[in-house]
């Protein structure tokens, strides 16, 4: 156990190391991002360095960018149009213009990544190897789902929404098709977004319309979305099955998945992030302000406890924002460290249902659900 | 029999140094890496991941099966393997120019 938690302590700090020296390789611009971490120029795969989460609201141009497979041709917002079928009384397609009209309700949220963290476990998984930034929180709105299907009349017999966005794989690889149960669907957070953080989605965010799931893996979230359908059964493509699944149980690194035991994912965990200091960074010997987010999934974030001696000993830091489901909060810390030299800062989220978050996150095949005590090191050195 | 025992022993010191690929199977393999998988999307997603052979060898499956064409796949793997193995230092991220329009 100890030394399974000095190993990945040891990537941790490994991977970060490496962050910190950033790549001469810097020929791509992704039009309307800042300079952001590039993890795939082709479907643009982006992760937001932490110095830009120092904002309740992430901003758009430093939001993360999730694509599976090619992203489609750019939607005229005139031609497009929303169908709403399957086990339905009528059957819908709606323009931009339809779901403009419809009550629009609005929700900050925030959108994580499924695999967020990928790269800090060990042994290494096959995937993007996300750092501390697949994640954002921003304020989402547009027609809430359940007042779209109250519109087609959905039958007592459905239990399940099926979406499909505008994007197609290439040869062979499957569409990007989603389920959500019916629940969590109807749910009065769950919308159909136009507008990020009061702006209409860019083409990178799903434009016009994507799904919003608060508190759920940010792959539950399809972008452009064209398609809804209400079902009896869960759709069984890829991206349901096996893909986006975790273990019922958990197994020893490193071994393969038991597909049988595989579970969909629903919610999120309890997780906290450092975003200042920066790992491996260095600064003055002074009074600093440690900062960071936290947040729950459906649940809201309690508190967040900080040690700057290793875990130790610990304080707990100041939480800002409003107690709520699906939103972060950022919190900080004020820090008087008296000696120069290097400090290990650990942060820890607990939230309202009494979730803490582990020391050791659990490995899983697919390396999803990152959510170990955030673990930062710097060095303080005396100013000349 | 005398031909045997020195192409095991050969085998196992190759094993204990760590089987490594000619040359001209690596270069076969580069070019192969742009033929099979620049179709769908950038060498970034590869080259930024550590992994072992046997999880290459699963994701030349998983892409196989996705309709992916490779015509070399052995030299593919090595290349993978010699290049991006999971004993290979992990890559600085790369970082994308300022496309915000702002300065």
């Amino acid at each position: 156990m100890l030394l399974d938690r000095r190993q990945i302590f040891a990537a941790i700090a490994a991977g970060a190391a490496s962050r910190l020296a950033r790549a001469a390789d810097d020929s791509v611009a992704i039009a309307g991002k800042r300079p952001m971490i590039l993890h795939n120029d082709r479907p643009e795969d982006l992760e937001t360095p932490v110095r830009y989460f120092d904002s309740y609201l992430t901003p758009v141009d430093a939001f993360f960018v999730r694509q599976h497979i090619p992203r489609p041709a750019p939607i005229e917002a005139d031609a497009y149009r929303l169908t709403v079928n399957g086990m339905v009384s009528k059957t819908l397609s709606l323009s931009l213009a339809d779901l403009k009209r419809l009550p629009q309700a609005s929700v900050p949220a925030v959108l994580e990544c499924t695999g967020n963290g990928r790269g800090f476990y060990s042994p290494k998984v096959p995937g993007i190897q996300w750092g501390r930034g697949a994640i954002g929180n921003a304020e989402w709105s547009g027609p809430r789902i359940s007042d779209i299907l109250k519109m087609a009349g959905v039958s007592s017999g459905a239990a399940f929404l099926e979406t499909d966005g505008a994007d197609t794989g290439v040869a062979k690889t499957p569409d990007f098709i989603r389920s959500l149960p019916l629940k969590k669907a109807l749910h009065p957070a769950t919308l159909l977004a136009l507008n990020m953080n009061g702006q209409p989605l860019p083409t990178l965010h799903g434009f016009p319309a994507r799904l919003i799931v608060p508190g759920w893996d940010g792959t539950s979230s399809v972008k452009w979305v064209i398609r809804l359908t209400a079902a009896a059964e869960p759709n069984n493509g890829f991206f349901m099955n096996p893909g986006y699944r975790y273990p019922k149980y958990a197994l020893p690194p490193g071994t393969p998945a038991r597909p049988a035991e595989l579970e969909v994912i629903e919610g999120m965990p309890v997780k906290s992030t450092i975003t200042s200091p920066e790992d491996q960074s260095k600064a003055a010997l002074g009074p600093m302000t440690i900062r960071g987010f936290a947040w729950a999934g459906e649940q809201s974030i309690e508190r967040v406890d900080v040690s700057t001696d290793g875990g130790s000993r610990w304080r707990e830091a100041k939480l800002s924002g409003a107690k709520l489901p699906f939103a972060w909060r950022l919190w900080q810390i004020d820090w008087q460290p008296s000696d120069p030299g290097y400090y290990t800062i650990l942060s820890r989220a607990t939230d309202s249902s009494g979730r803490v978050q582990p020391i050791v996150a659990e490995w899983n095949p697919s390396g999803y659900l990152w959510n170990a005590i955030d673990r930062v090191g710097v060095t303080l050195e005396k100013s000349a | 029999m005398k031909k045997a025992i020195v192409s095991a022993a050969a085998a196992t010191l190759l094993g204990a140094a760590g089987w490594s690929a000619d040359q001209a199977t690596l270069e076969r393999g580069k070019k192969e890496e742009q033929q099979a998988c620049m179709p769908c999307h950038s060498l970034r997603l590869i080259e930024s991941q550590r992994l072992s052979r046997a999880t290459w060898n699963k994701e030349l499956d998983k892409m196989s099966g996705w309709g992916t064409v490779i015509h070399d796949r052995d030299a593919l793997l090595e290349y993978l393997v010699a290049n991006y193995g999971d004993d290979k230092p992990i890559p600085a991220p790369a970082i994308s120019k300022d496309g915000s329009g702002k300065k």
